[in-house]
C-alpha cells in the first residue's frame, strides 16, 4: 500500500476544524512496517501506521487528526529545528510556526512524496526563512557562507595522535554539532543528518552545489577538531 | 584504487595536495580508503577514517528531543484564534 497515494484530493480545512478541541494529550502510535518506495528520504521517513488516515481526516478539518499528526511528527520537526538553530527557544517557536503552516497548507498535500518528507521540507523552509529575516549571512550570500578563518578547519598535516573511529558517542557528536559555526552546521545537518542531497541544499540556501560540498567537508573537518579536543580534555581529566 | 597523482607531473600527491583533493574524492563516491596516497600515509588514512566515521555517525543521530507540552498549547491556541477570526470572514475563505 502506498502511503502517499492514499491521500488523494485535498478538501482544505473546513468548518470541522472550528469545532475541534485541541488538547495537550499524547497520541501513542507505533511505527508501521517499512515498505519499499523509491523516494529519497524513505530510509529516514518510513510510513507510519495510521498516518494516512490522519492526513485525510486532517485535510477534511478534523482537529483530533491534526493533533495526532503533531504527536507523530513533533519530535522529528523539533529536533530538526533545534539542530539547525542550536537554540531551544527559537526551536520551539519555529516548531510552532512549522505546525501552524502545516495547518494552513495541509490541504495542498497531494502525496507526491511521503508526508514526513513534505513536512520536514516545510519545517526546513520555516527555519531558513527565519534565519533570512534575522539577516544571518550564512543563508543569504554564497561568499558569506564562509565562516571566519579562525572558525574554519585546518589542514591535518603532520599531526597524528587521536583517532576518533569507534570512540565517539552520540552525545559527544550532538554537542560538537551544536558548536559548529552556523554556516557549517546548516549544511552538515541538512546533508549528513537529514539526508538532503547537495543540489537540494544548494537550492534551499541559494548557493552553488560546489559551495554546499565545500561547506560540508569543512564542517566534518571542524567536527573532527571539536571531537578530538573533547577527547583530549576527557583524557587530561582522567 | 583511486589515483591522486598530481595531474601535471604525475608524482604521488603529498598530504597537503591530497587533503585539498579530499572533498572532491569523497563526493565522487570513489573508495577513498584505497587511494594510492593513503597506502603510505598513516596521518591522512586516520583523517579519512575519521571523516567517514563522522558521516556515518551523523546518519544515526535520531530525533531525541521533544518540544515542551506548551508548544502544542500555543499551536492549538493560535489555530483557535485563526478559526475564530475566519468565522467572521465571508464564506469560502478558509485558513
Amino acid at each position: 500500500m502506498n502511503l502517499a497515494s492514499q491521500t488523494k484530493s485535498s478538501n482544505g480545512l473546513t468548518g470541522d476544524a472550528k469545532r475541534g478541541i485541541f488538547k495537550t494529550g499524547e497520541v501513542r502510535m507505533s511505527a508501521g512496517p517499512t515498505q519499499a518506495k523509491p523516494i529519497q528520504h524513505m530510509r529516514r521517513n518510513p510510513p507510519i501506521a495510521g498516518e494516512a488516515e490522519a492526513i485525510a481526516k486532517a485535510q477534511a478539518g478534523d482537529a483530533q487528526s491534526f493533533e495526532m499528526l503533531y504527536s507523530l511528527h513533533k519530535r522529528r520537526v523539533y529536533s530538526l529545528c533545534l539542530r539547525m538553530l542550536g537554540n531551544v527557544a527559537e526551536a520551539e517557536d519555529l516548531t510552532q510556526e512549522a505546525f501552524l503552516q502545516l495547518y494552513r497548507k495541509i490541504g495542498t498535500f497531494r502525496g507526491d512524496s511521503a508526508f514526513s518528507t513534505w513536512l520536514h521540507r516545510l519545517a526546513v523552509n520555516v527555519v531558513l526563512m527565519h534565519l533570512r529575516k534575522k539577516g544571518l549571512p550564512q543563508v543569504s550570500l554564497e561568499e558569506t557562507l564562509e565562516p571566519s578563518q579562525e572558525d574554519g578547519p585546518r589542514k591535518d598535516i603532520g599531526e597524528r595522535d587521536l583517532v576518533l573511529s569507534g570512540s565517539i558517542d552520540r552525545v559527544a557528536l550532538e554537542r560538537a554539532v551544536e558548536n559548529l559555526p552556523p554556516g557549517y552546521r546548516l549544511v552538515f545537518v541538512l546533508h549528513d543528518v537529514e539526508g538532503y542531497e547537495h543540489n537540494e541544499i544548494a537550492d534551499m540556501l541559494s548557493c552553488s552545489i560546489g559551495n554546499s560540498k565545500s561547506q560540508l567537508h569543512k564542517a566534518r573537518m571542524k567536527l573532527r577538531d571539536l571531537l578530538r579536543t573533547g577527547q583530549r580534555k576527557e583524557e587530561s581529566i582522567a | 584504487m583511486s589515483n591522486t597523482r598530481d595531474q601535471q607531473d604525475g608524482k604521488p600527491m603529498n598530504c597537503a595536495e591530497f587533503q585539498e583533493k579530499l572533498p572532491e574524492l569523497f563526493e565522487s563516491g570513489a573508495n577513498v580508503s584505497h587511494d594510492e596516497h593513503l597506502l603510505g600515509c598513516e596521518n591522512c588514512s586516520a583523517l579519512v577514517r575519521d571523516l567517514e566515521y563522522i558521516a556515518q555517525q551523523a546518519k544515526l543521530l535520531l530525533p531525541i528531543h521533544d518540544p515542551r507540552p506548551g508548544v502544542w498549547d500555543n499551536i492549538a491556541s493560535a489555530i483557535r484564534s485563526e478559526t475564530n477570526h475566519n468565522e467572521t470572514l465571508p464564506s469560502g475563505k478558509q485558513p
